[in-house]
């Protein structure tokens, strides 16, 4: 325990480097790509003396280093800055959106869990029946299918013909369900293949038949012996997975107008608002930091055989 | 006689039954107080405070919050507001009375110094609000006493009353403005029908009626601005009555929305010519035979058709209908669609058909190079596609170079600009003709200072443009502005395409709505709900 523990606080620390390398290439990159994100704000009828003017007051014009350091500065103090276009403070924002993304990936990933693994186990255990056939069909569909077409179709059908869910927004658990099952339908076809493979994998073990011959009822040998031991990639993808929801979840937040940090971080591209986007880059970095810590750390608890010590 | 009494006894009866009928009617269609109206529309805004957004997103909610001196109309005519009268008492002054026992929603009065403290703010804060650049010379406000204010210019300036009427000029509460700090452009103090009361990023921003407000009491009671970015769900919103009002509604669908007595779709002209510019000093568009065999080659009614579908009206100059200083380029008659004249004209100019069908002279192909980007105006990319097919067909290559909107505009502000063409819009937004005409056609307005793009040069326009300006005479300034549209018309620098139209789609129980031409207005105090 203590070895986890000494592990995950140098891993945590490992993050810092990771995550000022991040907020330089962000800077890099949006320096690098034309557009002036004060042009941009001030429009088609702006002066060039009110442009030069408002990038003097916002500090835009001076070089990239000097204002990386200032950035570098200033987060050491625990101060994301101020968003340029808007003047508003980065972490408001930020507190504006997080939690909106980390109830929809939060939500994804539970859908995606709860139906693609059992879907995944059942086809295992019955290889080539109408079941496997169907589920593999449908993950076909779930993984080939865009979000904004599956995402309009869902809303056609449970908001439009049956009128169930609302259309699109944050609020109550409803507005919830059309969105975690849009984001959550290539996620499932991923998890139903991937189970379904390394169980069938796991099936043909010289311990499974061990258990079997032991006189254990099947589904204790599918469960205990059988899917415990195909879990290991199963909780890697998982984390991939969850990494790439919240930050893949652009799409989904546009079609059912979900508040999430996708579309702020879109919003600060195109403006090439660069302190808005680097707060909400730092965030997404953190929390694939996270989720990876975390996968590392179940696989100790998943297969004693992984040892955190030394 | 008497056949002929009956005769017309018959139709007066019928007269008579109907006027009842209309009597009947009138009290069902009787305005109804109370509930809530929601909205939805593509997106959030950035700030609810003129002084960091001129975009409409944030310009839709605040114009129902804020209002400015003067009002413009659905006509685009000037009414009295905050003030009640004005008076130009020297080319640089106009001295305006406010309206006595106006409150602002924090319950402060209106005066002289509010409308000092906002000016000032705009123009000489630090830094400037971010529409100080469409203010032109205007130089601040001084107080004469507790209801009369100055507004004075650098130097006289023409369009002053309409760029006071701008939704920008609201004027704002200078208690609220101190007390919230950069906090006030989420929770803007003004004058207006409704006030504020929540803003919830990306889902929705509410008013309410202001209960004191100095003129008719807005009938609804809330209003909500809800984002819903995709087109598609928005329809649906509407459809499922989620939505009462939605903010550009998908173009495909209007036909059967106004089919379905369940909804309506309010329309009016817009203030946004989208063109295909033309830099006139860059061979072989230096030659104003090539330019305009460009115009004859181009068929507007079938891109107005088949691409806009209605959704927009075919340009009919710079500037658009409504806009002070309009005058009708007639450019149908001018340049109409004749593959026959453009060919011509291009021989004339010394470009022969080649081998390939390109035009070449001297061994020199007539190819251009254009810059475009795609989703900054509606259907830009497939105009610019149409016009490029268009091109081919009389024998000029054209070479589209596509940009992202936020680069494009780099280039757009660049000098030099090395593109023979450039796909691009320009709202008059201050209504009045200088805010096109100067910026655009003025041979001193190059990039990145100004906008003429076009690197158009005639002296005559210049003078006409700068004197229309500086003239407080709005009748002298309307001829100025007819002369050089003449001239404009005869040089084309612009393959001008469409005027925009600006579209609301409701469902039918919204009633008292009209459609602002100008496309950061929405005006919802006299909106209400029969249900």
């Amino acid at each position: 325990m203590a070895g986890s523990l000494t592990f995950a606080l140098r891993r945590l620390l490992l993050a810092v480097p990771v995550l000022l390398g991040v907020v330089f290439i962000v800077m890099l990159t949006l320096e690098l790509v034309p557009g002036d994100a004060v042009a941009m704000m001030l429009g088609e009828h702006a002066t060039k003396a009110a442009v030069d003017r408002l990038r003097e007051h916002l500090g835009l014009d001076k070089p990239l280093l000097v204002r990386y350091a200032q950035y570098v500065g200033q987060l050491a103090r625990g101060d994301l800055g101020r968003s340029i276009i808007q003047n508003r403070p980065v972490v408001d924002e930020l507190a504006d959106t997080w939690p909106a993304t980390l109830e929809l990936t939060v939500a994804a990933l539970l859908i995606a869990a709860l139906v693609g693994v059992p879907a995944g186990v059942v086809s295992a255990v019955r290889p080539n029946s109408s079941f496997d056939a169907l589920a593999r069909l449908g993950s076909l569909f779930g993984l080939s299918m865009p979000v904004f077409w599956t995402g309009l179709v869902l809303i056609v059908l449970f908001s439009l013909w049956l009128p169930w869910l609302p259309v699109g927004g944050r609020g109550s658990l409803a507005h919830l369900v059309l969105p975690a099952v849009a984001l959550a339908l290539p996620s499932i076809a991923m998890l139903a293949r991937l189970t379904r493979s390394s169980v069938l994998e796991v099936l043909h073990e010289d311990y499974v038949r061990t258990a079997r011959a032991k006189g254990l009822q099947e589904l204790a040998v599918v469960v205990k012996h059988g899917l415990r031991n195909a879990l290991l990639p199963i909780v890697t993808l998982v984390g991939i997975q969850a990494g790439q929801l919240m930050g893949g979840a652009v799409l989904t937040e546009t079609v059912f107008a979900w508040p999430g940090l996708g579309r702020l971080m879109v919003k600060a591209i195109f403006a090439r608002d660069y302190v808005l986007l680097q707060g909400a880059v730092l965030v997404f970095a953190l929390a694939f930091v996270l989720v990876n810590l975390l996968v590392d750390l179940s696989y100790g608890l998943l297969d004693p055989r992984i040892s955190r010590q030394g | 006689m008497k056949r002929g009494g009956a005769r017309l006894a018959t139709p007066l009866a019928l007269l008579a039954a109907a006027l009842a009928l209309g009597a009947l009617a009138t009290p069902a269609a009787a305005q109804k107080r109370g509930g809530t109206l929601t909205i939805v529309r593509p997106t959030d805004p950035v700030s609810l405070d003129p002084h960091y957004e001129t975009t409409a997103p944030g310009a839709w909610v605040y114009s129902n919050i804020l209002e400015s001196l003067i009002a413009i109309d659905e006509k685009l005519e000037l009414h009295p507001k905050l003030a009640t009268s004005w008076d130009v008492i020297s080319p640089t002054r106009v001295r305006f009375k406010l309206r006595p026992g106006v409150r602002f929603h924090d319950g402060t009065p209106l005066d002289a110094a509010a409308v000092k403290f906002t000016l000032d703010r705009a123009l000489k804060g630090t830094p400037p609000g971010r529409w100080a650049s469409l203010a032109g010379p205007l130089a601040g406000a001084e107080v004469v006493d507790d209801l009369t204010v100055d507004v004075v210019t650098s130097e006289p300036f023409g369009p002053i009353l309409r760029s006071l009427a701008l939704v920008y000029a609201g004027i704002v509460s200078p208690t609220a403005v101190v007390k919230a700090g950069p906090d006030f452009s989420r929770a803007p103090v003004g004058t207006g029908p409704f006030k504020f009361v929540e803003w919830k990023t990306n889902t929705h921003v509410i008013l309410e009626r202001f209960a004191d407000y100095w003129g008719d009491k807005a009938p609804l009671d809330r209003v909500v601005f809800r984002v819903l970015p995709e087109e598609g769900a928005r329809m649906i919103a509407l459809q499922t009555g989620d939505a009462d009002m939605v903010l550009f509604p998908s173009p495909i669908q209007l036909a059967a929305l106004r089919r379905d007595p369940k909804f309506a779709v309010h329309e009016a002209t817009g203030l946004r010519v989208v063109f295909v510019g033309m830099h006139a000093k860059q061979p072989p568009l230096d030659d104003v035979r090539v330019r305009s065999a460009l115009l004859h080659a181009v068929d507007l009614k079938a891109i107005l058709a088949n691409i806009l579908e209605g959704a927009a009206l075919p340009a009919r100059g710079v500037l658009a209908p409504g806009v002070f200083g309009f005058k009708d380029m007639r450019l149908d008659q001018l340049y109409p669609f004749d593959r026959g004249r453009a060919k011509a004209l291009l021989a004339q100019a010394g470009w022969n058909p080649g081998p390939d069908g390109v035009m070449q002279k001297g061994g020199q192909r007539l190819t251009l190079t254009w810059l475009a980007a795609r989703g900054r105006y509606p259907k830009d990319g497939e105009i610019t596609e149409a016009v490029q097919a268009m091109l081919r067909d009389v024998g000029v290559e054209a070479k589209v170079e596509w940009r992202e909107w936020a680069s494009a505009f780099t280039q757009f502000r660049g000098d030099p600009l090395s593109f023979h063409l450039f796909t691009l819009g320009w709202v008059t937004s201050s209504t009045d003709a200088d805010s096109s005409l100067y910026p655009l056609f003025h041979s001193r307005q190059l990039p990145p200072g100004g906008w003429n793009t076009s690197r158009y040069a005639n002296a005559r326009v210049d003078t006409l443009v700068e004197q229309a300006r500086r003239s407080l005479n709005q009748g002298e300034r309307e001829r100025l502005y007819g002369e050089a549209q003449d001239l404009l018309a005869k040089d084309m620098v612009w393959i001008p395409i469409y005027n925009t139209k600006e579209i609301v789609a409701t469902r039918a129980s919204v009633k008292g709505f009209g459609v602002h031409p100008v496309e950061y207005f929405l005006p919802l105090g006299k909106v209400w709900l029969d249900r």
